[in-house]
């Protein structure tokens, strides 16, 4: 039994097609892979170029003879265009520096800002604890009068102790002296 | 009996599924006569546009690195090949993966823009679009990502560069011009003047997108006829077909290169290797890769019929970056992007070094 797969014509194809492309440009890189042939190309186009040149020469000639514009007056224009957009471009980069920098400085006026309510808010509380303090004193003031009509009481207070006292002693001295007086009635 | 054996071996049987086969050919009328494909399916919002270029921000599914990814592609292509098609798409993977996603479209440039030259675009454009992407992701650095050509503007950039470039990854990328895929004569020719570009700028102004692509057919391949043998070989397949047709979108849709540039390219780095040397200028600024002191990942594929590996290499020893990886894909220059791969290999490298929110 062969074993061979059946056979596919659109494959062979391929593959001579394969080959004989491969022989062709094989046959044609060592035809012209030569300096006679380089040195053909050369001559072949440089008179191309000439013909063409001339070409464009009358092709000039003629537009301005029936003054319409040519491929070269359009060129210009269009580089006057191009120059539009560069100079729309490079102003649209100064626009973002400025933009950066009005950022940046916003930035900074933000920052300058939060300081400022920081600074604010400790200043209120400030505020605050001055009338606090304020109070507190006015009531030390009332405190210390009060203490000090109390020192005073307690003064006059001492000063009748003493009054006391001195009235005690006196007392005291009247009551030693009046037995004596009693003993001199009995001996008389 | 032997004989008939034989036989068989020799011609096997053709066996035509018929289901198959109406598949192939219906396929293949609507790939004649159906309109292109839609392309660019990542939702995107455009945040900048200078003449044609346009800066496009795919933002991230889900965000979950503080860096954006800022994708630099090749002035040869469109850059929607990193957008090519759901699930596929490099664009969609990074942004499914958590990255806020930057791209620079350079445009289809007109005769205007002839004068337009490599300084131009990176010090005019690049670095415009990177100011723009930084200020607009709200994030202090970013990630350059070069493609291809757009690896090459990506590191003379990130050489002369005042913003802060955290890490720059590059794909497939030619730095060093004395390696090169065509005809050695040709180069020979170009570098002893043999083949000048310079009056052929000044007539067209631009380079014609038709000889954009006729000069990469003629270095890789100037007869290609494989890609339509193998469709219809595949045509039955509607995925492959669909995959097809994008990717032939994308290579037909070639752009035409600004004269002015491809004077610079042609001249200052494919014949005088000026960026390997350290001569290059870009305006009045030397653009020295040892400047370059980014986390630096470079990237090959070993299958780039476009961009040998020691074309990528050099830039290993070039810069001055501390952090540096050099990463060997089995890829080839295109399908590294297409099969969405480059999304995985850039998040293995780009996670731990895109600041994880």
């Amino acid at each position: 039994m062969s074993t061979k797969s059946p056979f596919d014509p659109y494959d062979s194809f391929k593959k001579y097609s394969e080959i004989w492309e491969k022989q062709i440009n094989d046959f044609i890189f060592l035809l012209s892979n030569n300096n006679e042939f380089v040195k053909m190309s050369k001559v072949g186009t440089d008179s191309h170029s000439r013909y063409v040149e001339k070409i464009k020469k009358n092709q000039e000639a003629l537009a301005g003879v029936l003054n319409i514009p040519t491929k070269n007056d359009l060129a210009n224009v269009t580089s006057l265009t191009i120059q539009t957009e560069e100079k729309i471009d490079s102003l649209e980069e100064q626009i973002w520096g400025l933009q950066d920098s009005v950022n940046s400085q916003s930035k900074e006026i933000e920052s300058v800002v939060e300081v400022s309510k920081e600074i604010i808010k400790l200043t209120k509380q400030l505020k605050t604890e001055l009338v606090k303090t304020k109070k507190e004193l006015a009531d030390t003031k009332t405190l210390q009068s009060e203490l000090q009509e109390i020192k005073f009481e307690l003064n006059k207070l001492t000063i009748l102790k003493e009054d006391i006292e001195i009235l005690k002693s006196h007392v005291k001295n009247d009551h030693q002296k009046e037995p004596v007086r009693t003993g001199a009635g009995s001996t008389i | 009996m032997a004989a008939d054996t034989l036989f068989k071996d020799l011609f096997p049987p053709l066996e035509l599924d018929y289901e198959k086969e109406m598949n192939r050919w219906k396929h293949l009328f609507q790939v004649l006569n159906e309109p292109e494909p839609k392309i660019g399916h990542t939702p995107r919002t455009e945040v900048w546009r200078k003449n044609k270029s346009i800066l496009w921000h795919y933002p991230a599914k889900q965000k979950k690195y503080d860096i954006p990814l800022f994708f630099v592609y090749s002035l040869f292509n469109k850059p929607y090949i990193l957008d090519i098609a759901p699930k596929a798409s490099v664009i969609e993977g990074l942004t499914n993966r958590g990255y806020d996603v930057y791209l620079l479209d350079w445009g289809t440039p007109g005769y205007e823009d002839k004068n337009i030259g490599l300084d131009t675009y990176i010090e005019k454009y690049l670095r415009t679009a990177v100011k723009r992407a930084i200020r607009h992701s709200e994030t202090d650095e970013i990630t350059i990502v070069g493609y291809c050509l757009g690896g090459t503007i990506a590191s003379i950039y990130a050489s002369i560069a005042e913003e802060p470039i955290k890490n720059l990854i590059v794909a497939t990328v030619p730095i060093d011009f004395t390696e090169y895929v065509g005809p050695d004569k040709w180069a020979e020719g170009f570098r002893n003047g043999d083949i000048n570009v310079d009056r052929l700028i000044d007539v067209y102004g631009n380079v014609p997108s038709t000889y954009v692509e006729a000069m990469f057919r003629a270095v890789s391949a100037p007869i290609y006829f494989s890609n339509y043998t193998t469709l219809l070989n595949r045509a039955h397949d509607a995925r492959y077909v669909d995959k097809w047709r994008r990717m032939n979108k994308w290579t037909t849709d070639q752009v035409p290169f600004a004269g002015e540039a491809f004077r610079q390219l042609a001249n200052d780095l494919f014949k005088e290797n000026k960026l390997v040397k350290g001569k290059l200028m870009i305006g009045n600024k030397h653009a020295d890769l040892k400047n370059i002191k980014s986390n630096l990942f470079v990237i090959s594929s070993t299958n780039d019929n476009l961009v040998l590996e020691p074309q990528s290499l050099p830039i290993m020893d070039l810069v001055s970056s501390e952090d540096k990886t050099y990463k060997l894909v089995e890829a080839g220059h295109v399908s590294l992007a297409i099969t969405g791969l480059f999304a995985i290999v850039v998040d293995e490298w780009a996670s731990i070094r895109s600041n994880p929110l």
